[in-house]
């Protein structure tokens, strides 16, 4: 479940994207968790047809994922199927993180790439004729061009292959409910099976039962009829279930032959994983040396196609020549000696065996998490409430309030207080501990407990991302009439207020993309 | 000192045993004296002989007259009148340890040597606690007597600071001269260099130092919109 800022967020985030009504809507599901349409209509008081048409916006967003689930009746009615939606609240936050990944692509392919991914992100999911199609519209070409459509496809297929694209997701996997799972994994088969086992809540389920098989997810191969065929046979097995949306959006459709195509989305997964891949390098740069982040990202460049999940503790053990081999490639590198190399993996504290090296990332965001923290720490409760706090959170365990002044060398009774003050914002977790025998009866522990006060640190910093829009918004808002007078009468006063206002937003911005590489941090590394 | 003092009291009370239990300042004295170098407080010492304040008081000024105890400060404690026999040396406990001198934390005394094994640590860029204090000791850096522990105690709070870095020896590199494995201290190294600890993304908004966060809501009446930090920080002067 997200935080209550969080939620927040992505409210105001989606009401910005697509509107209040759909907003609605999408609040309703985060709030109250994974609902059927019926109670979103009864949650939300909007007309049945208002819902529908949030839902197929959230769902063409990736925001929404539905799934089918077999319910008791009731009355001792027969048991039916109802489709179940769910939010998505990682994916509604990756919206707001889109330029960041059209930079990723824009740097590593290039160009033609980035439009591609643009169009995707834009419309949420689209088949490759409709990328053809917006590519024409887009570079003004009079259609038919061979040429154009062979380099997008070719284009297409390279984002394919470092996985920024995939096949969506099943529109509705059926999920058995809670009680049957036994038997309903078997009959499922062996692979989801196996993913299963491991997760407990049905919305995990439901995201694993939707995700096209690992062969399939990037796989790209021009239609044939066969394909269509076996495809349209499947969506109208699930279309049955889903209910009347499916049909509306047909009949509307009028006489046009359906045709079902493969739909294509920007892979966030792969995208957290490059941006953390960057966290880690940059982290490295400034705690280490270049060194340390050449031969670092050297050695991520290097398993970047055998990663499989974004949160992996280490990096998968490689050979020193696979690291060399990668570290000559760079620029940077080439001027690495072998001897530098080894130095920068003992930096990194790489684990060595069988002389392969593995890297701990899991510590590294650790790292980078403490040092967000102790950060705040300094900034609002001063140098030696961040000299306690480092030393309360690298001892890991409770300490008592003379040993912490001891340390600190900050006077007993400061001590106390500081200690005090922090434990109150819940930044510390206090226990008394009364003595009947010597002079001192009472002694005070400290400890920082890390679990609940990352939660509560990304808890505030959702709030501080959402302020920042808010009042990004709100600039905008203010100076409106600057915004529509034209660039040449602008002078005196009104250009000093549009440099303000270009300044206020570069500020708020640049800001907000820092904010969200901590977000990340906490969140999705 | 204390032992010249020690034989005279014990010369003084040996021609009159009797005195020893009569007179209150006597009481007091083997009270005080029996306390060690933790010494008593004056209500304690109340309430252990049921004596008077003012048989206390004045007892105690005797006492003190004579040089046979003296008031020592407590720094659990500073407002308590706290006595020992003049024998004895206030304990840790007391003084609050090396660092303190008569009840207060010798703040001065702690910059210096920070400032001090910053320098040379800078020097070296990489230094055991051994190798700062033999450096302290060998070009008299600081005049008044300390101890290894002292200096480690001092690396240790740097680090805290994050002026300085805890790293094991890894016998390579700049750590040549130190054996595998050895913790040592040496600065912050890359783009952090000697900059204490980094500003974070949180840290750098008005909303990271917020004391009312808490409260903020969007269209509450402190509200990013309306917020003061927010006028001052994009105030830009122009």
């Amino acid at each position: 479940m997200a935080s209550q800022y969080g939620i927040k967020l992505a409210v105001y985030l989606v009401s910005s994207y697509f509107g209040d009504l759909v907003a609605k809507v999408c609040e309703c599901l985060l709030r109250r968790g994974t609902l059927p349409w019926r109670s979103i209509v009864q949650f939300t008081e909007l007309n049945p047809t208002q819902v529908k048409n949030s839902l197929l916006v959230l769902i063409q967003h990736n925001c929404v994922q539905a799934f089918a689930m077999e319910q008791e009746g009731v009355f001792g009615e027969a048991p039916k199927v109802v489709t179940q939606y769910m939010a998505l609240f990682d994916n509604i936050i990756h919206h707001m993180r889109f330029p960041k990944f059209l930079a990723i692509v824009s740097e590593e392919l290039g160009k033609e790439c980035e439009e591609i991914l643009e169009g995707l992100l834009q419309h949420g999911r689209l088949s490759l004729n409709q990328i053809l199609d917006r590519h024409k519209e887009t570079s003004n070409q009079s259609g038919g061009n061979c040429t154009a459509q062979d380099a997008l496809q070719k284009n297409f297929s390279r984002l394919l292959c470092v996985r920024y694209v995939e096949r969506c997701p099943a529109h509705e996997p059926f999920i058995a409910p809670p009680n049957e799972e036994g038997a309903a994994v078997k009959k499922r088969g062996a692979k989801s099976a196996k993913v299963t086992e491991e997760l407990q809540t049905i919305e995990q389920r439901a995201l694993a039962a939707a995700a096209p098989m690992e062969a399939l997810r990037f796989l790209f191969e021009t239609y044939t009829e066969t394909d269509d065929h076996e495809l349209e046979s499947e969506e109208n097995l699930s279309n049955m279930e889903v209910g009347q949306k499916r049909k509306h959006v047909d009949s509307e459709a009028g006489t046009n032959k359906r045709k079902k195509e493969v739909l294509w989305r920007a892979n966030f997964e792969q995208f957290v994983r490059r941006l953390r891949h960057k966290a880690c390098i940059e982290n490295a740069r400034t705690r280490l040396d270049d060194g340390a982040a050449i031969v670092l990202s050297a050695i991520l460049e290097a398993s970047r196609s055998s990663e499989t999940k974004v949160k992996v503790e280490s990096s998968i053990p490689l050979s020193m020549n696979t690291i060399f081999e990668e570290v000559m490639k760079s620029e940077d590198g080439r001027i690495m000696t072998l001897e530098h190399v080894r130095t920068a993996l003992a930096q990194l504290a790489a684990i060595s065996i069988d002389e392969t090296y593995s890297v701990d990332l899991k510590s590294i965001i650790e790292l980078a998490q403490n040092e967000e923290v102790e950060s705040i720490v300094l900034k609002r409760y001063g140098r030696e409430a961040y000299r306690m706090f480092r030393l309360l959170s690298k001892a890991g365990h409770l300490l008592e309030t003379d040993k912490i002044s001891d340390t600190t060398f900050v006077e007993k009774k400061e001590t106390a207080k500081i200690l005090f003050k922090l434990w109150k914002d819940d930044y510390l977790h206090m226990e008394k501990i009364v003595a009947s025998a010597g002079r001192q009866s009472q002694f005070l522990l400290w400890k920082v407990n890390k679990h609940s006060l990352w939660g509560h640190v990304l808890d505030e910093m959702y709030h501080a991302a959402l302020n920042l829009r808010i009042r990004n918004a709100h600039e905008q808002e203010q100076e409106k009439e600057i915004l529509q007078i034209p660039r040449e009468k602008l002078v005196g006063d009104l250009e000093k207020r549009s440099k303000r206002l270009r300044k206020v937003r570069i500020v708020l911005e640049s800001s907000l993309m820092r904010l969200d590489e901590a977000i990340m941090i906490f969140h999705d590394f | 000192m204390s032992r010249s003092q020690e034989t005279l009291s014990l010369k003084r009370k040996r021609p009159e045993p009797n005195a020893l239990a009569l007179t209150p300042e006597n009481v007091l004295l083997n009270l005080i004296k029996s306390k060690g170098d933790m010494g008593i407080w004056k209500a304690d010492m109340k309430r252990e002989t049921n004596l008077s304040e003012p048989v206390v008081t004045k007892a105690l000024k005797a006492l003190q007259g004579r040089n046979l105890i003296k008031e020592v400060v407590n720094i659990q404690n500073k407002g308590r009148k706290h006595y020992m026999a003049a024998e004895f040396e206030p304990s840790k406990e007391l003084t609050g340890g090396a660092w303190y001198t008569e009840g207060n934390l010798d703040k001065d005394f702690i910059d210096i040597l920070k400032k001090s094994c910053s320098k040379i640590i800078g020097k070296f860029k990489v230094a055991t606690a051994q190798g700062v204090y033999d450096f302290c000791k060998d070009n008299k850096i600081i005049s008044v007597d300390i101890t290894t522990q002292q200096i480690l105690e001092i690396l240790r709070s740097m680090v805290l600071d994050n002026e300085i870095v805890e790293v094991k020896s890894t016998g390579l590199g700049e750590f040549h001269k130190i054996p595998v494995g050895t913790v040592c201290y040496r600065t912050a190294s890359g783009m952090g260099l000697g900059q204490g600890p980094k500003v974070g993304a949180m840290a750098s908004i008005p909303c990271g130092a917020c004391p009312r966060i808490n409260q903020c809501t969007p269209d509450g009446i402190i509200s990013p919109k309306t917020c003061k930090y927010y006028q001052k920080w994009l105030d830009f002067g122009i």
